[in-house]
């Protein structure tokens, strides 16, 4: 699986994050960190917790990684989630949350995909 | 112009004034001048494995969007992270002016992004330290508020990596520019003022190295004309000059003799009196001075080629008219050479000459004033006058005019010095800094720096290390580890001492007892408070130590406790049973009280019969039984030899618990059967005083022992005052403290 498969399976742009970080060395590490980012862990705890402040920084740290990368479509459902947050909770909240989770597992699922063949 | 000079000072290589005899410092200068222009800095080239990058600080929450930054900018630039706002002001606390460019984002915990602005502001950091915003967040009034609290540029996420470079390379080379401009521009123009003076020196200086003349003559000229000058446009506003006006007319001054170089050597160094003759050719040397001027081919516009042909054309006129070349009148004469004028005869009349000797400062004055030496105007007269203490020459030495130069060289040099002083400023600092904590890890102590706003406490680096907590703790009340340490009422009684200080009166002494690695410790805080130059004063915050003092206090606390306990029985002695009933009397009012005085019988036969070890035995052995026999809170003393005190809380059935008491002590100890007589006093029966009390329960004694031994008796109020049991020496009472007594009771 190339970077640009990957790319595609997780729903981003590889052209669009390569034309802005301009080197595909940087786009392959920090997509490759991108698994180890706490965020995604703490929004769960967070909005297991009820800590809605603490929700909205974490859906909304969240979004701007997947700006940086390119991640479009989990960047899309983090930033509705952020905003329904942004003031509290809103009745909204919880499908978008499930929304996140489920971009969520298929961008991770596609890292972790293209993680294991470039290693072999 | 000048160029066509280099070559008669062969120590100056063309094209190169800086070097040879020019000091290392302005050869130095020149050097962080070209750095400057080259837009490098002098102390942080780049590849320049010998000087520290810039320092860029980023303030991100998420780590992902750090290293992606960090990536982008690692290379050229020093990066520190921080992921929240409070942490970001702690950085910009440490590195001050060291940080070229804050990278801060606008969602973050703890503090935001704005509220970090607001306190850059607040604090004018934002003067020193630029910052760019990057968020997602791209709302306008986002960007707005950001722009308006201070930052220098906004980026929105995504971002472009080169966009975010070319960003920040432009943001810390527009500040660092800017920060150097004023100093730059000073520089510059100190340096062009210094070449020119130079040139002109040494022009000068050819025609009186001719004259014979001493050199100093261009140099008190132009001296004195800066001091006429500067005095003339605090006299008058007639001549509207300006500073500038007065250095260039000075400047130029130095080239007023120029065209003696056309008079030939004989009549110039004639050591007679001239003839006729030989003066109508001296005479011509103001137009031939001004005629060389005039015929420069280049720099015939430039300001100080215009005055110093004023001033060689016109410097021999007079004010009436009665001068030469041209006979001008009045202000016809340009001021440049009516000052000039004036300046040259005095200092012609000062100095000696082939043809004369030195006429004093006082004389050369009155020849001035009084026409001798032509006409002058009338102010500029009085002007002479009015500086003449300034100019005044000791013995017609150089010594004033010197001095004058001495404190215009320092003035200079001041102002040269200004110009460095952030460098030398942050040296400085760094020095500081580095002492600071070196000192501060040696102590021993953790060292803090408190402010009320933000609520921040600050740990020297050992400090936290010792405490294993972060060198910036935010909102300490709120912060759990601190509150584990101290609790959240000392924090508070501690914040409460520092906000009672006063400006004149800041520092506090506040003892505690904190959790310190697992067990409770006694702590002493040293703080002092700091306070806002306001009026009226701000209390901002405190600077402070924390000293662990527990071993000092417990070996205090045994000393204490040594003085108020019995060697032998480890009972309370007297004076502090005493004080202890009196505390109880007063504090609990609603209780009643029982107080026992008792000794043992026949205690002075043991002594005798047995010795006194035995003696002693006996009393520890009754000391113990009549501890066990009370209740914790009793208290229990041994008031003299073998006299004991109880004082008892009791509700009722007080008989019952003085009987317990009673038997519990009478005993056998090594076959010594022991008894004990009694005598009890209740609070019910005498009231709460001390001394009444005490009184009351020896006269019960007493009565008790006069039935026989080894019974008690409770007061009752028909006993006979006057007769006591307990011996003589333990009734004998400080005077002091009697009369301490007499006014409790009177009270």
């Amino acid at each position: 699986m190339s970077l640009t498969e990957c790319y595609i399976a997780l729903g981003g742009s590889y052209e669009e994050v390569l034309s802005r970080l301009s080197s595909e060395r940087l786009v392959n590490k920090f997509v490759l960190k991108f698994l180890t980012d706490p965020s995604y862990d703490l929004l769960v705890r967070s909005m297991e917790s009820k800590d809605w402040p603490e929700a909205f920084r974490a859906a909304h740290t969240i979004k701007g990684v997947c700006q940086n990368l390119s991640f479009t479509t989990l960047y899309q459902s983090s930033n509705q989630l952020a905003e329904a947050l942004r003031n509290g909770y809103t009745p909204e909240a919880p499908a978008l949350f499930d929304q996140v989770c489920a971009d969520y597992e298929r961008t991770a699922g596609a890292i972790r995909a293209y993680q294991a063949e470039s290693e072999v | 112009m000048y160029n066509r000079h280099t070559h008669v000072m062969p120590y100056f290589p063309a094209g190169s004034f800086f070097r040879g005899p020019v000091c290392e410092n302005v050869r130095f200068r020149l050097y962080q001048r070209q750095c400057r222009r080259r837009g490098t800095t002098p102390y942080c080239q780049k590849g320049d494995p010998m000087t520290p990058k810039q320092k860029i600080l980023i303030a991100d929450d998420s780590e992902m969007n750090r290293a992606i930054l960090s990536e982008m900018l690692g290379e050229e630039y020093e990066i520190i992270e921080v992921e929240d706002g409070a942490a970001a002001v702690a950085a910009l606390q440490k590195y001050g002016a060291e940080l070229s460019l804050l990278l801060l984002d606008i969602v973050m915990p703890k503090m935001d992004g704005f509220q970090v602005l607001e306190i850059m502001q607040e604090r004018r950091w934002i003067d020193d330290v630029p910052v760019v915003m990057i968020s997602s967040e791209s709302a306008s009034s986002h960007v707005e508020r950001a722009y308006d609290l201070g930052a220098t540029d906004f980026i929105s996420r995504p971002f472009d990596a080169r966009v975010v470079h070319r960003r920040v390379v432009n943001t810390i080379l527009l500040y660092s520019k800017q920060k150097k401009l004023i100093d730059l521009v000073m520089e510059q123009i100190y340096e062009k003022e210094k070449q020119s003076s130079l040139m002109v020196d040494i022009l000068s200086h050819i025609v009186e190295f001719r004259n014979g003349e001493s050199g100093l003559h261009v140099l008190h000229i132009r001296t004195l004309t800066e001091l006429l000058l500067k005095h003339l446009v605090q006299m008058t506003d007639r001549y509207p000059l300006t500073p500038a006006d007065i250095t260039l007319i000075s400047t130029a001054s130095a080239l007023h003799d120029i065209g003696k170089i056309s008079i030939p050597g004989e009549i110039l160094n004639k050591p007679g009196r001239l003839t006729d003759e030989e003066f109508a050719i001296m005479k011509t040397h103001s137009a031939v001075g001004a005629a060389i001027l005039e015929e420069l081919p280049f720099h015939q516009n430039e300001p100080l080629v215009q005055t110093a042909y004023e001033i060689c054309r016109w410097h021999h006129e007079r004010y009436d008219g009665r001068g030469y070349p041209d006979g001008l009148k009045g202000d016809e004469i340009p001021l440049s050479a009516q000052i000039v004028a004036m300046a040259d005869v005095y200092d012609a009349l000062t100095s000696e000459r082939v043809y004369k000797k030195a006429i004093p400062h006082k004389e050369a004055l009155q020849m001035i004033i009084g026409g001798q030496c032509g006409t002058f105007n009338p102010l500029l007269l009085q002007c002479l006058q009015e500086v003449s203490d300034q100019i005044r020459k000791p013995e017609d030495g150089h010594n004033g005019l010197s001095q004058y130069e001495v404190r215009k060289a320092t003035e200079e040099l001041l102002r040269r010095e200004e110009l460095t002083a952030s460098d030398r400023t942050l040296q400085l600092l760094e020095h500081e800094r580095m002492k600071y904590s070196f000192f501060a890890a040696m102590s021993g102590e953790i060292q803090f720096e408190f402010t009320l706003s933000p609520p921040m406490i600050t740990l020297s680096s050992w400090g936290a290390g010792h405490l294993g907590m972060p060198e910036t703790i935010m909102n300490p009340l709120q912060d759990q580890a601190l509150l584990s340490i101290l609790g959240e009422e000392t924090i508070r009684g501690l914040v409460a001492n520092i906000q009672a200080t006063t400006p004149d009166q800041p520092i506090i002494q506040y003892d505690c007892e904190a959790h310190l690695s697992g067990e409770l410790r006694w702590v002493r805080f040293i703080c002092r408070a700091t306070w806002s130059p306001d009026e009226p004063p701000q209390c901002t915050g405190a600077i402070g130590k924390a000293v662990d003092i527990h071993e000092e206090r417990k070996k205090l606390n045994h000393l204490e406790r040594e003085a108020a306990h019995d060697a032998l029985t480890g009972l309370l002695n007297h004076k502090y049973a005493k004080m202890q009933i009196k505390d109880m009397l007063k504090a609990r009012t609603d209780c009643h009280f029982a107080l026992a005085v008792l000794d043992l019988d026949r205690f002075k036969s043991v002594n005798d019969t047995y010795g006194h070890m035995f003696g002693d035995e006996v009393l520890v052995y009754s000391s113990g039984r009549l501890k066990h026999s009370v209740r914790g809170n009793d208290i229990v003393a041994r008031i003299g030899g073998d006299e004991f005190l109880i004082f008892i809380e009791y509700q009722q059935n007080l008989e019952v618990i003085v009987d317990r008491i009673f038997s519990a002590l009478i005993c056998t100890y090594k076959n010594f059967p022991i008894s004990v007589s009694m005598g009890v006093a209740r609070t019910e029966a005498v009231g709460r005083d001390y001394n009444a009390l005490f009184k009351a329960a020896d006269q019960a004694l007493y009565t008790a022992k006069r039935t026989g031994s080894g019974k008690y008796c409770f007061y009752i109020d028909t006993m006979q005052p006057g007769e006591t049991m307990v011996s003589q020496i333990e009734n004998m009472k400080d005077p002091v403290k009697d009369t301490e007594e007499k006014e409790e009771e009177t009270t």
